[in-house]
């Protein structure tokens, strides 16, 4: 969910662009990082760990720790806490290590 | 190869005053951050600050970012590296750099490090679900990206960072069900508790969080008391749900680069962990590497912007360069670092440095 | 105790309220800080110098009430917003509090709200009489307040929902209070049958007879929407509680 009203930010409306996770079509805006955008779709799980398969979701939020890794336009192991969102990004869940192609 | 007067790595608080300050003394300053936006972690706090004017008090922290993003931008003789991280550095005093996506290396006669710090960790049962995060990683979703982390927090510690995150997603519309710190007693401000505690949210010191619950995501936690030995106490579990857990424990230093270029570390608790020892103008024990803000030991952002003016400046005069009032102008920088540890919140602060000062001359 | 629950002591209180008879003579600061840290705001944002020079920046903050006259200048440039102004003079039982409140959505001048204490517990009605939020703030609007005399000294926050709000019925059937319809209303439910369909207001024994009227005016003042513009909900029948067999009788009239 997005906030709707602060008493201390505004925050800019910025250009909605389509983008797919797990083929599911979605919209956030355009530049933010990719898991802001699927948090306001109400998307928290993104992954499941290569060797447990535990899941797996944003923590740090700032590109330090690497637990928010997806796959973008079938790159796997992208931080999508600090990667932004294009229009037409296919991002999948990342189950394990992921593949590079 | 590039070569630069002083490097520094870091554009949040220290970094940029370290900036601001060597610029001043006209030395050709290379600012290097990671992300695509300078300010650091000064981005997201929309609180204001304490401290005195000089270290703007009463400012809320974005716009302390903005004002010191415009001084910055006023020098001719910044050149700001966004988009940039700095890989590596070397014996040499090479440094390497991903910036952009393309890899550079970079000569500078002075190195400032200031990389800030990252967010400790807690281990309980459970403890990797998502919807557990980082104090900041809330922070980051809600006030930079304008996006609600959960509908309902509990925060672990209550310290200045979990007492201020627990302000902000109550202004954010999230409701927060409880603060828990393993202390005995609050850690933060008092005034940050007393924030917090009008809006009706329980503060429980001596409890902390024993396991989370959920499959997939977290529904909630089990609580357990703290005996004054630090000890669970048996029977006192109980049960509280969420649908997202906080984790602000505390910040440890983010070395790894002093590390590598072999600066002497001391492992000191009271900082954060391992912090470069350090002279009183903030060089480390290589005479080209200096530091400031959170890496050399964790503070209040204030004494991060005092310490990287410090920095900034020495590291210019080492390098031959100065200027009018030089000495009166790090005198006074000097006097604000000492005074914003002066008080009875600033002992464990004092006791820490005093162990990795070189020379411990610090007035 | 403050260093476990962030809760003043009324030992605490007491050392730093004002005289009686200060308190007779007109609003005074109330600055609630009280650990030495590293801070001067209130010292250097004070227009009429009645805060103690503070010689040292951890050196703790004390009003000189002579000079103090409760302008409230502080109140916003307070970091820890631990500064409140008491007006004890304001009516005959009655009294002024001047809070900082950094929520939205704001309340307006004229709302009844809930005042609570500081550890958020409601106190009382409050009545909000102002609210200060020129640039001069910078996003700490200002509350003016007014609560029964006795509170000067307890009531420190306010919950924007009116505390008689949730003991005013508006649905005797289903139970609906004040409080819950405009929380409903706020979270969009802005129409008759919406709030119908949640609440089941409308839909007990007495058909919508008792509140139809109320929801409809409370739509309009959250809304603007005026309750000849709003969507009228369906009628059905029956018009009175009947028991289902009765319409399991045969029409016997022949007509």
């Amino acid at each position: 969910m997005r906030i709707e009203q602060h008493p201390i930010l505004t925050f800019p409306a910025g250009k909605m662009v389509k983008f797919t996770f797990d083929g599911k079509e979605l919209y956030g805006k355009e530049g933010e990082p990719i898991v802001a955008a699927l948090h306001a779709n109400g998307i928290k799980v993104i992954g499941h760990s290569h060797n447990k398969h535990r899941p797996r979701g944003l923590y740090c939020a700032i590109g330090n720790c690497s637990s928010c890794l997806a796959t973008v336009n079938g790159e796997p192991n992208v931080r999508t806490c600090i990667t932004p969102l294009c229009e037409g990004m296919v991002v999948t869940m990342q189950n394990g290590k992921g593949v590079i192609k | 190869m590039k070569r630069t007067d002083i490097a520094i790595i870091g554009g949040g608080p220290a970094g940029l005053c370290a900036s601001i300050a060597a610029a001043k003394m006209g030395a050709k300053v290379t600012l290097i951050e990671r992300n695509s936006t300078l300010g650091g972690q000064l981005v997201k706090q929309t609180h204001m600050f304490f401290g005195s004017q000089k270290q703007y008090a009463s400012t809320r922290g974005i716009d302390i970012c903005k004002i010191l993003d415009n001084e910055v931008n006023k020098y001719d003789n910044i050149e700001v590296l966004t988009n940039t991280t700095v890989l590596g550095m070397y014996e040499d005093g090479v440094i390497t750099l991903d910036c952009n996506g393309s890899y550079k290396k970079m000569l500078p006669s002075r190195i400032i490090v200031a990389t800030g710090a990252s967010e400790k960790y807690l281990p309980f049962a459970n403890n990797d679900l998502p919807g557990i995060y980082g104090a900041g990683a809330v922070q980051t979703l809600m006030n930079v990206y304008g996006v609600k982390p959960a509908d309902s927090v509990v925060m672990v510690g209550a310290g200045n960072i979990g007492l201020i995150v627990s302000y902000q997603l109550m202004q954010a519309g999230v409701s927060v069900n409880a603060i828990i710190d393993a202390a005995p007693s609050i850690g933060g401000y008092l005034v940050h508790a007393s924030k917090v505690a009008r809006l009706g949210v329980p503060i429980l010191t001596s409890t902390t969080v024993k396991s989370a619950h959920g499959k997939e995501y977290i529904t909630g936690i089990t609580t357990v008391k703290l005996d004054d030995k630090w000890q669970e106490i048996e029977g006192s579990e109980s049960y509280l749900p969420c649908d997202n857990l906080c984790i602000s424990v505390g910040l440890s230093p983010l070395a790894e680069l002093l590390w590598q270029i072999g600066c002497e570390m001391k492992y000191v608790p009271t900082l954060g962990g391992f912090v470069p020892t350090r002279d009183n103008h903030l060089k480390t024990s290589i005479d080209s590497v200096y530091v400031a803000g959170d890496v050399a030991g964790i503070e209040e952002a204030s004494s991060a912007m005092v310490e990287g003016s410090i920095a900034g400046l020495c590291a210019s005069r080492s390098i031959g360069l100065t200027m009018t009032d030089y000495d009166k102008v790090l005198a006074d920088y000097i006097e604000q670092s000492n005074s914003l540890r002066r008080g009875p919140v600033g002992d464990k602060i004092r006791q820490g440095l005093a162990q990795v000062e070189i020379g411990g001359q610090t007035k | 105790m403050i260093q476990k629950d962030g809760i003043a002591t009324q030992e605490m209180i007491d050392s730093i309220t004002p005289s009686a008879e200060r308190r007779s003579k007109g609003p005074v600061a109330v600055v609630e800080c009280f650990q030495s840290i590293p801070c001067n705001p209130c010292y250097t944002s004070c227009p009429r110098k009645a805060m103690k020079e503070l010689i040292d920046i951890n050196d703790m903050p004390q009003v000189n009430t002579d000079i103090c006259n409760g302008c409230g200048v502080c109140i916003s440039h307070c970091p820890g917003l631990a500064i409140f102004v008491i007006d004890e003079t304001y009516g005959d039982n009655q009294c002024l509090i001047k809070m900082p409140y950094e929520f939205t959505p704001l309340p307006s001048e004229g709302d009844y709200v809930t005042a609570t204490d500081r550890g958020g517990k409601p106190v009382c009605r409050g009545k909000v009489v102002k609210v200060v939020n020129t640039p001069m703030q910078d996003r700490t609007p200002i509350i003016h307040l007014v609560v029964p005399k006795e509170f000067s000294m307890i009531v420190r926050s306010l919950n924007i929902n009116d505390i008689y709000d949730d003991n005013t019925y508006i649905c005797r059937c289903e139970e609906l209070t004040l409080g819950e319809l405009r929380e409903y209303i706020r979270k969009g439910y802005t129409t008759l049958d919406e709030i119908k369909r949640i609440t089941r207001a409308g839909m007990g024994p007495c058909q919508g007879r008792t509140c139809r009227q109320l929801i409809m005016n409370e739509i309009a003042k959250l809304t603007g929407v005026k309750p000849q513009d709003q969507l009228m909900s369906t009628f059905r029948p029956p018009v009175k509680p009947v028991k289902l067999g009765f319409y399991a009788q045969e029409d016997t009239d022949n007509e």
